[in-house]
């Protein structure tokens, strides 16, 4: 309580500071949340992609990015290739063609038969509502909707939504994954193949028919084959293919992303150096101001270490209250900012717990190891010096 | 007739020499030789610029005596020598042994009376709790229980005098070393200070060591030391403490 009347003795520069080392702290939180997001699409776009082979059409502007017509006896090829365990034929379409693109991972429309991966697929996901497609669903027009997708259309089990004038009854809702699941819906192949062969002009449609249709590959390594040796018999066999193995896609994305974080870094630091200096600045102006009451302090008897604990702990509360404003501040920012973004499917933001904690306990010692110079010279000073200053 | 009680605080040689500037210095002490018995209420009297400040510093830890240009200096308070005492020992000494009371009060302007007092005692060691309860004795002791809770600001001058002396009281120590205690204040507010501190000195066998310009002050204590161009020049005793 003493100390809150120590602080509050000064309320203008107390506040000052305090505002300046939220500031910082909430420039923290708000990028380390961002990063926090990037590096959850990363990693789980990582995992997503380790330990299997994605083969589109050489046409697509990128890898992963199939949209462009391919036919399905690719995958039989591929299914027959000695290194390949299994070869999954979809159909990737974008979720909403009038739509924007989201942020990170944009929302896709996912069809494939389900288990048709004969069980290679490591990377795992299951329904928090309803159920996960089945290969019986063939022929019927349901969906599985990834977490975000589900909260921007406002969707639940039960309920029918259209995509692309289609009608489709939902039968699940995913758990949340952090990656491109979250924004993707799943449905039979047959339905989205039906779908991707609408989207193309007249003559093609009269060229192929829909169940030939796909987009792209995902094929699965046997046993004692890597990503890369499969890859390189897929590109052997098959003409006009590029592939993606997962080695690949942590080489293309990685990098991006490690400058990405360096920024966000260097922001958060300059920010933390400016409010650190801030917190010098009003404990050597509360020190210089309180001379006479540490003189007064040392003569009854207070130790050196005693001065420079109080004062200590002053800036310590300083950076204690910075920190909790920052913390609030950004975690404003972060939830307003992915409820506005979830209409788009904008989601920007991962507050972790160890970001805030982090954030908080960093700005608290920021506070105090900026609070020891001026409590140091403070418990140098000769009493009685001290004494006489007014 | 002069000390008959046990030697409380015994002093030789002390100098102190204050470098103003290159040219400047200051002799404010040359050799100061004093004896103190326990339990004695002594004045130190002399014109500004005889020393008796810096004696007083030095008494109490918050200076040291020079050690060069003349004989070693010696301090023994309480029977110990203070001289080789680090500034953590001196500190503790500070707060165990002695009481200060200073002429402007010397309060701590944002802590409240109650608060004053018992931040000496937490220095002194004593938890927190402990430190209120004793501190709300001492204001007692002063007369100034029910103002407990008033800070510095909402205290006349005698009364923040009062507050300063329970504070200088709530470890009872052995040694009280008053400043020009009752230097601030109107004739009545400074009787009743210095009833105080003769009733201190009396009913608890405090040593009472102060500074004052005012000969009525010094003609309550038991001797008084005149002191000039820093040197004691004499001792004169006016009742023997018994």
């Amino acid at each position: 309580m003493r100390l809150f009347r120590e602080l509050a003795r000064r309320k203008l520069r107390t506040t000052l500071t305090i505002l300046g080392i939220t500031i910082g702290i909430w420039a923290l939180v708000v990028f380390s949340s961002m990063a926090n997001k990037i590096n959850a699409l990363v990693e789980g776009g990582s995992q997503y992609f380790a330990g299997k082979v994605l083969v589109t059409d050489a046409s697509n502007i990128a890898v992963g990015a199939g949209i462009a017509p391919m036919n399905i006896e690719v995958a039989e090829t591929i299914a027959g290739l000695p290194g390949a365990a299994a070869a999954v034929p979809q159909v990737q379409l974008i979720y909403d063609p009038e739509g924007g693109g989201g942020f990170g991972v944009s929302e896709t429309l996912l069809g494939s038969v389900a288990g048709s991966d004969e069980g290679h697929e490591s990377f795992e996901i299951s329904a928090v509502q309803g159920r996960l497609l089945t290969p019986e669903d063939e022929g019927s027009r349901v969906v599985v909707f990834g977490s975000d997708l589900a909260t921007k259309e406002g969707v639940a089990v039960g309920d029918s939504i259209d995509i692309r004038d289609e009608t489709f009854e939902v039968v699940g809702v995913l758990e949340p994954t952090l990656t491109a699941p979250d924004a993707t819906a799943l449905i039979p192949l047959s339905a989205a193949q039906e779908l991707m062969a609408a989207s193309l002009p007249a003559p093609v449609q009269e060229a192929i028919s829909p169940d030939e249709l796909i987009s792209q590959v995902v094929a699965y390594p046997a046993e004692g084959t890597s990503e890369s040796e499969l890859a390189t018999q897929i590109e052997d066999a098959v003409d006009n293919v590029n592939t993606l193995t997962g080695a690949e896609f942590d080489e293309q994305v990685g990098s991006a992303t490690a400058i990405f974080n360096a920024i966000i870094i260097g922001v958060a630091v300059i920010s933390l150096v400016v409010g650190g200096l801030s917190v010098i600045n009003t404990m050597a102006m509360s020190v210089a101001e309180r001379t006479r009451e540490i003189g007064i302090k040392r003569a009854i008897g207070g130790t050196r270490g005693r001065i420079i604990r109080e004062l200590v702990i002053e800036a310590g509360v300083i950076g204690l209250i910075g920190g909790l404003f920052g913390l609030a501040l950004g975690a404003l920012v972060v939830v307003l900012g992915n409820e506005a973004g979830r209409s788009s499917g904008t989601i920007l933001f991962e507050l972790t717990p160890g970001t805030a904690v982090f954030a908080v306990a960093f700005s608290t010692i920021l506070g105090m190891v900026a609070g020891i110079i001026p409590a140091w010279s403070a418990a140098r000073l000769d009493p009685v010096q001290a004494l006489r200053y007014e | 007739m002069s000390v008959t009680a046990p030697t409380l605080l015994e002093a030789r040689n002390l100098r102190k020499t204050y470098r103003l500037s290159r040219r400047n210095q200051v002799e404010a002490l040359r050799g100061v030789d004093l004896d103190i018995g326990s339990g004695e209420m002594i004045a130190i009297m002399g014109p500004s610029g005889s020393g008796k400040s810096t004696l007083m510093h030095i008494l109490g830890l918050l200076h040291s005596p020079d050690q060069n240009g003349g004989p070693s200096p010696e301090l023994r308070i309480a029977g110990v020598e203070v001289g080789g005492l680090s500034d953590r020992q001196r500190t503790k000494m500070r707060a165990d042994t002695m009481g200060f009371v200073f002429q402007s009060y010397n309060l701590v302007p944002t802590l409240t009376a109650l608060e004053n007092v018992a931040l000496a005692g937490e220095y002194a060691g004593v938890a927190r709790g402990e430190a209120r309860s004793a501190a709300m004795d001492a204001l007692g002791w002063v007369g100034l229980a029910e103002r407990s809770g008033h800070r510095p600001m909402e205290l006349s001058g005698g009364e923040q005098q009062r507050v300063a002396l329970a504070r200088a009281l709530v470890n009872e120590p052995r040694l009280l070393l008053a400043d020009e205690p009752t230097g601030n204040l109107d004739s009545a507010r400074s009787k009743e200070v210095l009833e105080m501190l003769r009733r201190f000195n009396k009913e608890r066998g405090q040593t009472l060591v102060l500074v004052t310009h005012d000969p009525e002050v010094g003609e309550t204590c038991d001797r008084i030391i005149h002191m000039r161009d820093g040197l004691c020049e004499r001792s004169e005793a006016l009742r023997s403490t018994s």
